[in-house]
């Protein structure tokens, strides 16, 4: 028989991505939990937080109120249950049982209130209630500005009593102009979106990239492997490979679920504060990908370093901490990013993202921006891994 | 064929364990050549060499003519190495097992279907081929692992102690597979710290001892050379001690 030829560089590297694919997807089991949380739990997460946004807004509608001390301001428990207020008695307790989270808000009036409104003082009234209550939030608001509207009713009533145009006291007129489109408000439905995707994206090729690098170790097949004509580079371009398309297939999945969820899902009539369609879908995919390819290079990187199973794992928890943490610094920041942050990865998907889900287009420059460091970063990986595979020492762990 | 000139290899920071210390011999084709030493006498270190993935600190090694540091590659397609790293992939069949060594060697289509069925056959392993590898016993992963190093169907086999965890007819299965490739023309070299094992199986012997060659050839001669009664006193002078030769 004549000599067998070696075949090509590429060929090789397919062989190899084709075989760590199906390899994985035998992995029956492991696939099964990963593709369901993919599809499942980011839509949960977010019927979650739209029910919840849902029932504020029903909170704000169907205004209840507990007042104590009704009786001593007649005129503006009338004026409330005018507004279609359901005045309740406030107990003897609330303060306690606000701090308890069992009230939200109580309308507290001051007994001396008939008496300084007869002397032309300002009635007292205290709108008692705990700010760190998110839930709160939309009541005490609400109330707020009812409590305002009578104050303002009052007010002019008084003035046109005393023949003054009620315009007197108001020299300034606001008028509000929220220039935000549907989409740019529902600020935590959006970042969560954009964080679950950028989630998916780093953790999607995990489990895969740390079985065909320490796995192959651990299981002793790395040096019947080495032995064979395929480079150190190419088996571990074969290997990211394999790990990037899965990354992808758990991005879309995640998208897909997003997607699906908020078309045909029981989401609730409150009107989504944003647009996940089609565009979006594809806006994602296109600025998670520097990411989708990225991650699994420095995943492939560090299951090649570990000695162990564990030992890598222990590493990679490490990173995905350090990654996931870059979007939740971004939102608390609240203000104007610096130039140079769409230079750094995670930060600039991050930022594309929020772009995208506010319906805004994606300047190609920025997107392009975005996608340098991660290639430079992931060939960089590459290299590192061949390095690694081409040292003696590669054996020693077995 | 095998041709080693005075190879040497240490390992440590400053080169301090002398693993392999100036080994010389040569394997002919057609036959199987033993290295047998008390274990840490440098027997991997030296078939580590020669499959290319350790680098020699001084001497040459050629396969087939090949320099196994200048010609890595060119030597990586004439040999199949059977170490002591034998992991299979778990979920893949023991045929998808064999196919992935074959493609990465660059066969395809028919020709490496026909090459799998033949090591098959040859090693008797038909009834387990397209099950999954997870269940299979000690001895069918052996022989998909040998099938997987001969499936380019290299000249030269490198084997290091391939009879560790197998019972008696897997050796013996085993035995005859190695003397029907020396009767093919292949060169075998097979190392062993089992006197009998090497005894029973090749035709020429190297005895390797600290990282040097104590002694090399055919048992007779090895046994006129020490002038010893039998093989396994031979072994003993030879070595200079009675160190580490498993009976």
């Amino acid at each position: 028989m004549d000599r067998p030829r070696s075949g090509s560089a590429p060929a090789r590297i397919a062989t190899i991505a084709r075989k760590e694919i199906v390899d994985t997807f035998r992995d029956r089991r492991t696939m099964f939990v990963t593709f369901l949380t993919a599809l499942g739990a980011g839509p949960l997460l977010m019927l979650l937080v739209l029910n919840l946004a849902a029932n504020q807004a029903e909170k704000a509608r169907e205004l209840q109120l507990p007042v104590a001390g009704r009786e001593h301001a007649p005129a503006l428990i009338a004026f409330l249950e005018r507004q279609q207020v359901t005045l309740t008695p406030a107990p003897p307790d609330f303060e306690e049982r606000i701090r308890s989270g069992d009230i939200d808000v109580v309308l507290d009036i001051d007994p001396t209130f008939g008496a300084d409104v007869a002397r032309g003082k300002p009635g007292i009234v205290r709108l008692v209630y705990d700010r760190s209550r998110d839930r709160a939030r939309a009541v005490i608001a609400e109330t707020d500005a009812m409590l305002r509207a009578y104050s303002r009713e009052w007010g002019r009533g008084r003035l046109l009593l005393r023949g003054v145009a009620p315009e007197v006291g108001l020299p300034l007129q606001i008028d509000m102009h929220d220039l935000a489109t549907p989409q740019s408000s529902g600020s935590l439905v959006l970042f969560l979106v954009a964080f679950y995707g950028l989630f998916a994206a780093v953790m999607g090729g995990v489990a895969v990239a740390l079985d065909t690098t320490a796995g192959e170790r651990e299981r002793a097949s790395l040096e019947p492997l080495l032995l064979t004509p395929a480079r150190p580079l190419e088996l571990a371009t074969g290997k990211w490979l394999a790990v990037c398309l899965l990354n992808l297939l758990v991005v879309v999945l995640t998208l897909a679920g997003f997607y699906l969820t908020l078309r045909f899902g029981p989401v609730p009539s409150i009107g989504i504060p944003f647009l996940f369609g089609l565009t979006e879908f594809l806006r994602f995919v296109v600025v998670l990908l520097p990411l989708i390819l990225l991650v699994p290079a420095i995943l492939v990187y560090v299951g090649s370093r570990g000695r162990s199973f564990k030992e890598a794992q222990s590493t990679v928890s490490l990173l995905l901490f350090a990654i996931s943490i870059v979007p939740i610094v971004q939102m608390f920041l609240q203000r104007k990013e610096p130039g140079w942050l769409a230079w750094v990865p995670v930060s600039s998907q991050y930022a594309l993202l929020t772009r995208a889900l506010r319906g805004e287009a994606l300047p190609a420059l920025l997107l392009a921006q975005s996608y340098v460091m991660p290639a430079l970063l992931a060939i960089g990986a590459l290299l590192l891994v061949a390095r690694l595979l081409s040292r003696e020492s590669v054996l020693a762990g077995k | 064929m095998i041709v080693v000139d005075n190879l040497a290899k240490a390992f440590g920071k400053r080169g301090e364990v002398k693993a392999v210390a100036g080994v010389s011999f040569t394997a002919p084709d057609g036959a199987i050549t033993g290295l047998l030493g008390p274990n840490g006498a440098g027997k991997t270190t030296l078939l580590r060499m020669l499959a290319t993935l350790v680098v020699p600190d001084s001497g040459t090694a050629t396969i087939d003519g090949r320099s196994v540091t200048a010609d890595r590659y060119g030597v990586r397609q004439r040999i199949g190495v059977l170490s002591d790293a034998r992991g299979l992939y778990l979920r893949l069949t023991g045929r998808e097992n064999i196919g992935y060594y074959g493609a990465l060697h660059g066969l395809a289509g028919s020709v490496l279907a026909e090459r799998i069925d033949a090591l098959v056959q040859t090693l008797g392993i038909a009834a387990i081929a397209d099950r999954p590898a997870q269940g299979y016993s000690q001895g069918e992963r052996m022989k998909v692992a040998i099938a997987r190093a001969l499936v380019h169907d290299p000249a030269v086999i490198l084997l290091d102690e391939p009879t560790n965890g197998l019972d008696i007819m897997s050796t013996r299965a085993l035995r005859d597979l190695l003397r029907d490739l020396a009767a093919g023309g292949k060169c075998l070299l097979f190392s062993s710290h089992v006197m009998q094992e090497v005894s029973a199986l090749c035709d020429r012997i190297v005895i390797l001892g600290r990282g040097r060659v104590a002694a090399s050839g055919t048992a007779p001669e090895l046994i006129a050379q020490a002038d010893a009664p039998t093989l396994e006193d031979a072994f003993v002078r030879l070595l200079g001690t009675g160190e580490g030769l498993a009976a």
